[in-house]
Formats: structure tokens, sequence, C-alpha cells
């Protein structure tokens, strides 16, 4: 199906438009709104028929899959690109009200529209090196995304945020040539095939370069004691982008940690990963959350949660390892990364509208948001109960689903570092809601444009009602992520859909079978695998 | 060719690793750039370098041994396209911060500050265009 590649096309066509018609700024509105709308309707749809007609694959160029890059849209890819395209829809709306005139010049669309390409790319890839310039993509998206408005602070951070993703993206290619010399291939289709059969000290090898990869996937997942450069750096990114940050960024990593851990290296690298990401999980959740406890900005304590949500996702990669498991445990992982995607993204904008409420970013100077606006005080309530996990929203469920997956394995310090991390969670919202709502205004504030903040509030308020819903109608979802992760779990399908389509562009050279004494080392082991 | 690829390589992280982590801008911006260098050479190591190896289809378009593959620098290609780019960014990013503080040691920085004003006086009235 060549309409995949719609997902990548049709952002980076609309990036450039939007920098080609720059300074035009209500056309630039229009006509991101309307690309993402669009978008978001054919992933919906494609996520409807890849649920209903298997996986769907495209092969770039026609070649055939080993060799040529090949798009997959399996339930997972489907279930983060609808995600992804949701909350970029929402935000386009809420920047509608949130851009400066001179942000916008900066060329604020066509950045996020490159943003939303990497992201995409991302998930929609089915190759590892694919997958590396994705990630580079979405990078330089957000560096860019990062900047617009280009303050001391906003710049400062970014340098930091740069630097640490260059370390980043150097390891990538590292473990990307590693794999490579190992299987002979990068596709994730014919990794998963190879891995399957390897044994002895190849299999070792391999395990030991996935575990560069790891700490890569770790790096972007924000995983303990790879989080510092989190807290500082999503701060300064503009209001209403930084809901798309929040939500999609670190999933991304998490993302790929299921991808490349449950499905590629499943037999190799996920016993020892699962191991150091259920270590690794117990801390990101409790120091996450203890980092939240002594902020006083709104971003900030948000930006601490993002870290400690993000343990819950891997200690769900973590129980993965027990064969038995692993489905119920991927499919826990993947409901909670739709709980979080829609919540935290909620959270970041209902802030942003508290901010432009009290004209204050410190909850020290803010206040009476109650007062001010009930309904918004509404929302934030929703969306932070959610966060902590009480019924009957999102967040109760998918944690209970998780957890009974860490109670059946016996893993009951995980569980018992989850519930408590929970409740910290929950102080936590309690001090935005008594600082931020209660009490009286802090002191005369700027007047704010009445149809600014109410605009923000609609458009985050999709996604607040969102959690409200997977909360009470979450069976169709809950049997969604348990169909994916049979799907990542058992990749024969994936395998089968990659793998076995006929090639489109007849190969006419020597065959590389027939010559093996031709290949390196890695492609020769590949052939003694096959 | 491994063992002398190898110590190349060992040589431009060493390198890379202690660059990065000196107290001064541009040193890391340089670090960076042999870092990159690092990796090119030793994805050309895991692509079975040797050096009596040719390029496919170009020596003889029948030969079957004796040939380079042909991914690993395809790979390189992309990777160095990538690292040129953002390393450009990265050093503008430098440079900025360098105007911005007066100073070039990473360590001298301010931490975060939650106070200060998105678009700073000064810059604004550069930026300032017809509304």
């Amino acid at each position: 199906m060549n309409s995949l590649i719609l997902v990548i096309v049709v952002p980076f066509l609309s990036a450039i438009a939007l920098a080609l018609l720059n300074g035009r700024q209500r056309l630039e509105r229009a006509l991101n709104a309307a690309s993402c709308l669009g978008l978001t309707a054919f992933v919906f749809w494609l996520l409807h028929v890849v649920d209903t007609r298997g996986i769907q694959v495209s092969m770039i160029g026609g070649y055939a899959a080993p060799y040529g890059i090949s798009f997959v849209a399996d339930r997972l890819a489907c279930i983060m690109l609808c995600l992804s395209m949701t909350v970029a829809t929402v935000v386009s709306f809420y920047t509608l009200f949130t851009v400066a005139p001179i942000q916008q010049r900066h060329f604020f669309y066509p950045l996020f529209q490159v943003l939303l390409l990497g992201v995409n790319w991302s998930f929609i890839t089915g190759d590892l090196f694919n997958l590396f310039v994705s990630y580079e993509v979405m990078l330089i998206g957000s560096y860019g995304s990062m900047m617009v408005g280009a303050s001391r602070q906003q710049v400062r951070q970014t340098m930091m945020y740069v630097a640490v993703n260059l370390v980043g993206g150097a390891l990538f290619v590292v473990g990307l040539g590693l794999v490579y010399a190992l299987l002979g291939t990068l596709n994730m289709a014919d990794a998963a095939r190879i891995t399957a059969e390897l044994s002895g000290t190849r299999a070792a090898m391999v395990t030991a370069a996935s575990m560069i990869l790891l700490l890569v996937f770790a790096l972007k997942a924000a995983a303990f004691p790879l989080f510092f450069w989190l807290p500082d750096s999503y701060p300064v990114v503009p209001p209403g982008v930084n809901g798309y940050f929040a939500g999609l960024l670190t999933k991304v990593g998490v993302y790929s940690l299921l991808r490349v851990f449950v499905m590629v290296f499943r037999q190799e690298g996920h016993a020892l990963a699962a191991d150091v990401l259920l270590v690794a999980s117990g801390f990101t959740m409790l120091l996450g959350v203890l980092g939240a406890f002594c902020q006083w900005e709104i971003r900030r304590i948000l930006s601490w949660h993002i870290i400690s949500q993000v343990g819950y996702m891997i200690m769900g990669i973590g129980l993965a390892a027990d064969p038995a498991l692993a489905p119920a445990a991927v499919a826990a992982t993947i409901f909670y990364v739709v709980h979080h995607i829609i919540v935290k993204s909620g959270l970041f904008l209902v802030g942003g509208v508290a901010e432009q409420i009290s004209g204050s970013r410190n909850l020290k100077e803010m206040g009476g948001g109650l007062a001010a606006a009930p309904l918004v005080a509404g929302l934030f309530l929703v969306a932070a109960l959610s966060l902590a996990g009480m019924p009957p929203f999102s967040g109760f469920l998918s944690k209970l689903v998780l957890l009974r997956v860490g109670l059946a394995g016996g893993n009951f310090a995980i569980v018992a570092v989850a519930v408590v991390t929970s409740f910290v969670t929950l102080l936590s919202m309690l001090k935005i809601w008594s600082y931020a709502f209660w009490g009286r205004a802090h002191r005369a504030h700027r007047a704010p444009a009445a149809t600014r903040w109410r605009g923000m509030a609609a458009s985050a308020s999709v996604l607040v009602i969102g959690t409200i819903a997977l909360g009470l109608y979450a069976q169709p979802f809950l049997r969604l992520a348990r169909d994916a992760a049979t799907e990542l779990t058992d990749p024969s399908a994936y395998v089968a859909a990659v793998l076995g389509r006929p090639a489109r562009v007849a190969y006419a050279g020597p065959t590389v079978a027939a010559a093996p004494s031709a290949l390196h080392e890695g492609a020769r082991g590949r052939l003694l695998v096959r | 060719m491994e063992v002398p690829l190898a110590a190349a390589i060992a040589l431009l992280f060493g390198g890379a690793a202690y660059s990065i982590l000196r107290p001064n801008l541009l040193r890391i911006v340089i670090g960076f750039g042999l870092l990159s260098n690092a990796v090119n050479l030793l994805m050309i190591l895991c692509g079975g370098f040797r050096l009596q190896n040719t390029a496919p289809f170009v020596s003889d378009p029948n030969a079957v041994a004796g040939l380079m593959d042909p991914i690993p620098p395809d790979i390189i290609l992309t990777a160095i396209v990538i690292s040129f780019a953002v390393g450009a960014l990265f050093l503008t990013i430098c440079y900025v911060v360098y105007r911005d503080y007066g100073t070039d040691d990473p360590e001298a920085l301010p931490a975060y500050e939650s106070d200060e004003p998105v678009i700073p006086p000064h810059r604004e009235q550069k930026l300032t265009f017809e509304e």
C-alpha cells in the first residue's frame, strides 16, 4: 500500500509550503491546521484498515524487502501515528491563540511540521537505519521549535539539548554498525527473523551490540540515569508546542524500545535489557516524582513528571521478559503510552492556560484560578487526577493493568515503588491545584485577553475529554492494545508481511547467495544462518 | 587493515571524549567533529573493509568476489550529511550563547531561571517587523 508514505510526505510538503508562505500569517495558520486535520483523518482510516485487514507494507522504490527500505504499518505504529496527529491537531488549534507574530515570523509552523515529519517517520519505518535518520529529522525540528523567539534562556538550554542528542546520535550509528556487522541487515523484519535463530557467541555479541541501542533509546526516553537533560530544556519550549514535546518526543524513545527490544532482539537483547530497564524504571519513577516535588513552576513540575511517567512504561517493557507475561505486559505498556500521551499533552496545554490567566509562570505568584476560570480549573483537575491514577479516568485503568502484570510476575518491589510514585504524583498535582487555582489572585495581574485563554482552553479540552473517554470506554482500546502486543511479541505476521512480498524491480546482477566468499564477515554469518 | 583502523578509531573516540568534556564551547564543537569521524570510520570497519576489495559493478560487472559492501558507505554518507548540518547548527548556537553571556565556559553559564523574559528587550528591537 503506497499511501503509507503520505504520513511523511504531507508534513514535508507542508513544511516547505509554510516556509515559503512565511509572513502571511493567516494563510500559514490555516494551511498548518488543514494539513494536520487531513493527516489525522488519514491515520485513523489507516488504523481501521490495519485492524481489519492486517499489516500494510510499502517498499520504497519497489525494491524487495531486506534490500529496499520498508515502511510498515502494524497496529502499534498506527496507534502511535493516531496519537501523534491527534495531539498535533490540538496543538495547531491551540497555537492560533498563543503564538506571537514575531515567533511565527521565526518559522514556527514550518519547524513544527518538520517535528511531525520526524516523529511520524520514526513510527512508520521498518528499517533501523531509517529510524536513525527519522530521529535526526525529529531532533532538528525540535531544536528549531525550542529556539523560536531566541531568548537567551532558550538558546542556552537548546545548546545543552543539542549536545546531549549529538552524543546520542553518534552512539546510535555505532550501535547500527555493530548490528550490521553481526546480522548483515538493518531491516527490522529481517533482523527479527535472523536473531530468532542465533545461538552461541554470535548471539552474545548481538546482545552486546543491542545494549548500545538500549542506551540511545533510554537517553531519548529520559530513563534513569539519562534524564538530566529534560527538566531544564522542556520549560523553554514555546507554549502549545510544548504539549507536543511532552506527549510525543520521549515516547518515541519508548516506542523504539518496544519495537527494537520486544520485537527485533526478543531472543538476545531483551532478557538483559529487561533486567536493566526494570531496575532503571524504579529509579526513574521515584526520582522523577521527587524532582517534581521541589519545583515552583507548572511547566517544570510537569516536565519532571514526564520522567516519572516514563518509568511506568519502561517497567512494562521490563516485565515483558517473562515469556508467559510478555503479551499482557506489552499490552499494558501500549495502553499506558496511549493514556500518557493524551493526559500529559493535555496537562501541558491546560497549564499554559493557567499561566496565561494569571500572567505568571511561578506558582508563588499565581492563585485565584478557580474564581477566574472555573472551567479551566475543572479541566486541570480531571487531567491531574488522571495522571495520578484516580478512577474513573484513564490513569487508573492503565496503572491497574500494569500493576496486575507486575503482581502476576511476582515483582512486588517494583509494584510498591509504582504505587508510592502514584501517591506522590497526587501530592504534587495538589500543590499546583492549591497554589494556582485556590486562594486569591496574588497581585495586580495583567488583564489577559479573554478570547485568548478561552480559545486555548477549548482546544486543550479535547485531550481532557479524551482521558475521560479512555477511562470510561476502555474495552475497545484495551482490545486494540492486546492485539498490537500480540503482533509485537510474535512477529511472524510482521516478518511475513515484509519479507514475503515479491520484488517489483527485477534484480539482474549476480546473486549474492551464489558467492558467500564475496561477503564480509557479518553477511557471511547471515548466510550460514539462512 | 583492521588493527590500524581500529587504533585510529580508538584515538578519535578518545580525543572526542576529551574535547567534549573540556569546559570550552569551541572545544566541544571540535569534539563532536572528531566523534562523528570516529563513528564513520567504525562504520567502514563494520562493513568488512579490506584494501584489495573493489566497488561492485564498476571494475567487472560479473565479479562476485572481492567486492566492497556498498551499504556501510551509503550509511556513512547520510551520517556525514546529518552530522555536518547539526554541527553547523551547534556551532551557531554556541556562538549565540557566547555573544549573549559573554563567556565560552559552559560551567559559568547561569542555571535555569523562571523569571527571565521570553524575548529580551535588546533582541526585540532588532527583530521588529511591520505587522
